[in-house]
């Protein structure tokens, strides 16, 4: 017969305290997982539309571009990156760009704008911009089409077919400017962004700002992402000195600060209720060793060590934690599964998550933290509970115990 | 009654031990809850009161359907009848017009995009924060017609110094473009990006002159006192616009992306001190059904001497209340002395997190406030979910039978 | 014929133990006037303890019926069943009688409390009781401070002060030494003989017995004597 054995009976003795005891820590943990994965799912989504909408995996630049993004800091040679680009393995699509600051207006409105000219073939297997159009149709290589917001059309007061000019400062400092027709109107997640861009072809963009065939960035999609720090050194090897290679966490540091701080935030909320349920823990453990004293007595007076007796008792606390940790997080996982297939409707603060950059459908995500932290900080808390009432045991003399009543 | 409430608290100190650590659990969450609430609370108050004060205005006067499709076409002009308007509510500390436009800027070879601003300087100054923002040179007086004041960031972006003249380009309300020169007086930072990368500061009458406005401007920005004068205000101008087809917008209209960033952090602020109170409430369902189990056989003998049940359940209920009421007590005192410690030493962060929340708008800053509904909302749910929690051994007391009580061991 | 205190007939009660059923009375009927003194004897398992439940409507018969003051108690609820308990009949266990977080004093006001008497005048009678029962000056002791007799003792006060009908007593003296019992249960007699209170107690001591007046003998579950003094 094993320590553990006994100590598993002796959390049956009164089963109506273990389990308001196993309940409390069941509900700790559902409810904990389920906010977990869903604000996680939040973040993640955030992160993912940018990568999909436009950063994408990588992005390469004439070094110095991304500080400062002017359009005569065109990629020195854009041939040489293609060719760069063919030599590595795990690349699943490329896309060149041509993109600037400019101005686009209608014959009523106009509006400061992120101009992008795109090989719109190559465009869309980076990005999802083609998949995004609310009406009309994504670009077709011929020229001087344009696409472009939703919300920006509307503040322009322009549809389907309307020609809108567009400006911006060409290389040689003069104001490039070309009328185009507005074919498609897209709409991202991200409010922001379908304010403020426009899609040109890469030939209308490039004439405009007359850099000849050159372009400004080279955007690229892994098909394997663990494969992506291997890939971002072997292209700035390649290409030296007068290029910059950033990867989407170079690009959006902010927005993985973020998930940094809420992987912290998330444990400390944990360790919250972990502090929480230990109150109950040291509390129940409390009455059921004052209930044992007599017994624990006797088991003293036959010889078990005291160190034995400490073992037992913690060993039941953990018992709790264990089963109500695994419990928990057994019908948190089951709520879990059905919602990361139809997402968490929160469609009341749609403007709001717009604003962010994700959509009202939140989807949750589990991720190995969350595992981790779920599993562990529990059962950890109950036997950190358990120390004081196992060491009450421990130390009672046997005669006085005995005589306890 | 007395003798109830006698009983009920000489049967808690029973066991010391038990009833001590339950206070202790009770005690834990209010004053936890208590605080992130009011952490919570006072943030956003102090954000809202930041950006209201720093540029949006308390209240913003707009031709209708401007806030949701602003353009040139949808201005107006500042009558005289509307400044007697807001010149006769005391409460209206200072108001001033803007003009609002998008264009280029541009220096040399370089052009960056501009987000246009025109402003009155000296009722500017009565209404937003904006001249304490200065970063370098000077902010616009009246008069400084051919002066722009830019974001840090902009005059970063143009490769540009203070004194070199730049060329703001824009297309006015009949649809020409137009371009005037500009010297640039100075830069301001204010931490929110939008601002800091493309904003343009002119005059009023530059801005107008520029975009072909005759002297009308897109909104009136006002300033009162504090936030709750809000609708105080608001209710009634919009009255009297109505019929001007003006409306009066409160912050959160104007930025219904703030209002709904903050909705969704409060709420989920919320869910999580409700998880902490009733992980706590199971404490005390515990505790209290230790305590009855331990009583039945002098529950029993009570019982059968006469006392009625539902007296004996009252008892129960008033042990459970002067526990919980006891740690709401001290978890309130305790959260008091932590929110206003708070309120008067306010916590800066830098760094990669303070230039996070500037992303959003917010201020890198801890804030807390000690108004009461942070106390009121967190005890009353304590109260009502630990009443809750005593419901299931309760349901024992009144269950109880008089012999089985005494025959319990 | 005067209307009996207590009125019993073929009264029958079974239970459950552990899913056998028991015959804890068969058929008894009896009856028992106002004033009396009287005694429950028998062995243990005899039935004595479940028969003074059953007339302390505390319990309920399977079949027969119990008449208290011409009442029929099976047509009562339990509210009305603890109401009647509290207002016409004292119970003396035998043992944990007292609430242990009172005192003696507050113990004895304890049912008078229940039945709204006001504060001095609960204080009043409370020590006067103690006064006759001689335990006046353990007022403020708890019950954790007082000798098993002397507990016994409050047990009574608590129960007469209210003035009852009837007093209850299983086993009071079963806990207590030879001398101390003997004290008891003279107590309890002159009390009966001073205020007129009928006391029914059950017992397995000789000695104790010897005090009845009436001494109704229980075996088995049936009434199989009857002995009158």
């Amino acid at each position: 017969m094993r320590l553990t054995t006994v100590a598993w009976r002796n959390v049956w003795r009164n089963k109506r305290r273990s389990i308001v005891i196993l309940v409390s820590i069941m509900v700790g943990v559902i409810a904990t997982v389920l906010m977990d994965t869903l604000s996680r799912g939040m973040i993640f989504q955030i992160l993912d539309n940018q990568i999909r909408s436009h950063v994408s995996h990588l992005q390469i630049h004439r070094k110095g571009f991304r500080d400062n993004p002017v359009i005569q800091a065109t990629i020195p040679d854009a041939d040489r990156v293609e060719d760069a680009l063919k030599n590595v393995r795990g690349i699943a699509s490329s896309t060149p760009r041509v993109l600037t600051y400019g101005l686009i207006s209608s014959a009523t409105n106009s509006s400061g704008i992120f101009l992008l000219g795109v090989d719109h073939d190559r465009e869309k297997n980076v990005t999802t911009i083609n998949k995004s159009l609310l009406a009309g149709e994504y670009l077709s290589g011929k020229p001087n089409e344009a696409v472009i917001g939703e919300a920006l059309a509307e503040k322009l007061g322009v549809g389907l077919g309307d020609r809108i000019v567009a400006m911006a400062s060409a290389v040689d400092g003069h104001v490039g400017s070309d009328v185009f027709r507005i074919v498609g109107l897209f709409e991202t997640f991200s409010s922001e962004f379908d304010k403020s861009t426009i899609y040109i072809p890469l030939a209308s963009a490039q004439s405009m700002l007359t850099i000849g065939d050159r372009v400004s960035e080279f955007a690229l999609i892994m098909s394997d992402l663990e494969r992506l720090p291997a890939i971002q050194k072997s292209l700035k090897e390649q290409l030296g000195d007068g290029y910059e290679v950033f990867t989407y966490g170079e690009i959006l540091p902010l927005l993985l600060a973020q998930i940094d701080m809420y992987d912290q935030s998330m444990f400390i909320f944990y360790g919250i209720i972990g502090i929480a349920l230990i109150f109950g823990i040291i509390n129940t453990m409390l009455m059921s060793v004052f209930e044992r004293i007599h017994e624990f007595g006797v088991l003293k007076a036959i010889g078990m060590p005291d160190s034995r007796l400490l073992m037992m008792v913690l060993l039941e606390a953990l018992h709790l934690g264990i089963i109500g940790t695994a419990l928990g997080f057994a019908i948190g996982y089951a709520l879990y599964l059905p919602l990361s297939h139809t997402g968490l409707d929160l469609r009341m603060f749609s403007d709001g998550l717009r604003s962010f950059g994700v959509g009202a459908i939140i989807y949750p995500v589990l991720t190995w933290g969350s595992v981790v932290n779920a599993l562990f900080i529990i059962p950890f808390v109950s036997v950190i509970g358990a120390l004081y009432p196992a060491m009450r045991a421990a130390r009672l003399t046997p005669v006085s115990a005995i005589r306890h009543v | 009654m007395n003798l109830l409430l006698k009983l009920g608290w000489r049967n808690i100190w029973r066991n010391k031990r038990r009833s001590i650590i339950t206070i202790s659990a009770v005690t834990f969450a209010v004053m936890l809850s208590i605080a992130m609430r009011g952490i919570q609370l006072g943030t956003y108050e102090v954000n809202i009161r930041h950006v209201v004060e720093l540029f949006s205005g308390y209240l913003q006067i707009q031709t209708e359907g401007y806030q949701k499709n602003p353009s040139l076409q949808k201005s107006f002009s500042v009558t005289d009848s509307l400044r007697t308007l807001l010149e006769s509510d005391s409460r209206i500390v200072a108001y001033t017009s803007r003009v609002v436009g998008d264009g280029l800027v541009s220096f040399r070879d370089n052009s960056q995009g501009a987000f246009i601003l025109g402003i009155e300087p000296d009722n500017e100054r009565r209404v937003s924060k904006l001249a304490t923002r200065v970063a370098s040179g000077h902010f616009l007086d009246a008069g400084d017609l051919d002066q722009i004041v830019v974001g840090y960031k902009l005059l970063e972006n143009l490769k540009a110094t203070l004194g070199d003249e730049v060329v703001v380009l824009a297309q006015g309300f009949d649809g020409s473009l137009g371009n005037l020169k500009f010297t640039i007086a100075g830069t301001i930072k204010t931490g929110t990006d939008a601002l800091d990368r493309n904003a343009v500061f002119m005059t009023l009458d530059a801005a107008q002159e520029l975009l072909v406005l005759y002297g009308r401007v897109n909104l009136v920005a006002i300033r009162l006192n504090d936030l709750p004068d809000i609708p105080d205000v608001q209710e009634p101008l919009r009255g009297r616009l109505e019929s001007k087809k003006l409306a009066v917008l409160a912050w959160n209209e104007v930025m219904p992306d703030l209002e709904q960033g903050i909705k969704l952090d409060n709420i989920s602020g919320i869910l999580m001190l409700g998880i902490l109170i009733i992980v706590v409430a199971f404490g005390i369902t515990n505790t209290v059904l230790m305590s009855v189990t331990e009583r039945f056989r002098e529950f029993g003998i009570v019982l059968s001497i006469g006392m009625p049940q539902r007296r004996l359940a009252l008892l129960v209920i008033t042990e459970t209340l002067i526990i919980v009421l006891i740690g709401l007590l001290a978890g309130n005192i305790l959260a008091y002395a932590i929110n206003s410690y708070i309120v008067s030493h306010p916590i800066e962060f830098t760094g990669e997190y303070a230039e996070m929340y500037a992303e959003y708008g917010f201020l890198p800053r801890i804030e807390s406030t000690v108004r009461l509904s942070s106390f009121f909302n967190t005890t009353l749910s304590m109260l009502a979910i630990s009443i809750l929690a005593a419901v299931y051994p309760i349901l024992k007391v009144l269950k109880l039978e008089p012999l089985k009580g005494i025959r319990h061991t | 014929m005067e209307q009996k205190l207590i009125r019993v007939e073929n009264l029958e009660k079974l239970y459950q133990d552990n899913g056998v059923p028991v015959r804890a009375l068969h058929d008894i009927s009896l009856s028992i006037g106002q004033g009396e003194f009287s005694a429950i004897a028998g062995p243990s398992g005899s039935g004595k303890t479940t028969l003074l439940n059953l007339i302390g409507a505390l319990d309920k018969p399977t079949n027969g019926a119990i008449f208290f003051e011409g009442e029929d108690l099976s047509s009562k609820t339990k509210k009305e069943l603890s109401s009647l308990r509290l207002h016409r009949l004292g119970f003396v266990f035998q043992a944990y009688n007292l609430i242990p977080v009172l005192s003696a004093l507050e113990n004895v006001e304890f049912a008078m409390m229940l039945l709204g008497i006001p504060d001095r005048e609960r204080n009043r009678r409370a020590m006067a009781t103690m006064e006759e029962l001689g335990i006046a000056e353990l007022a403020h002791k708890r019950p954790n401070q007082m000798s098993g007799g002397q507990q016994q003792r409050a047990a009574v006060a608590r129960a007469i002060v209210t003035n009852p009908s009837v007093v209850l007593a299983d086993e009071p003296t079963a806990n207590l030494d030879s001398v101390t019992a003997h004290g008891l249960i003279e107590l309890m007699e002159r009390m009966n003989k001073e205020k007129n209170i009928t006391f029914i107690f059950s017992s397995h001591d000789q000695q104790v017995l010897e005090h009845a007046r009436r001494i109704l003998v229980l075996k088995d579950g049936t009434l199989v004597d009857e002995i009158n003094k």
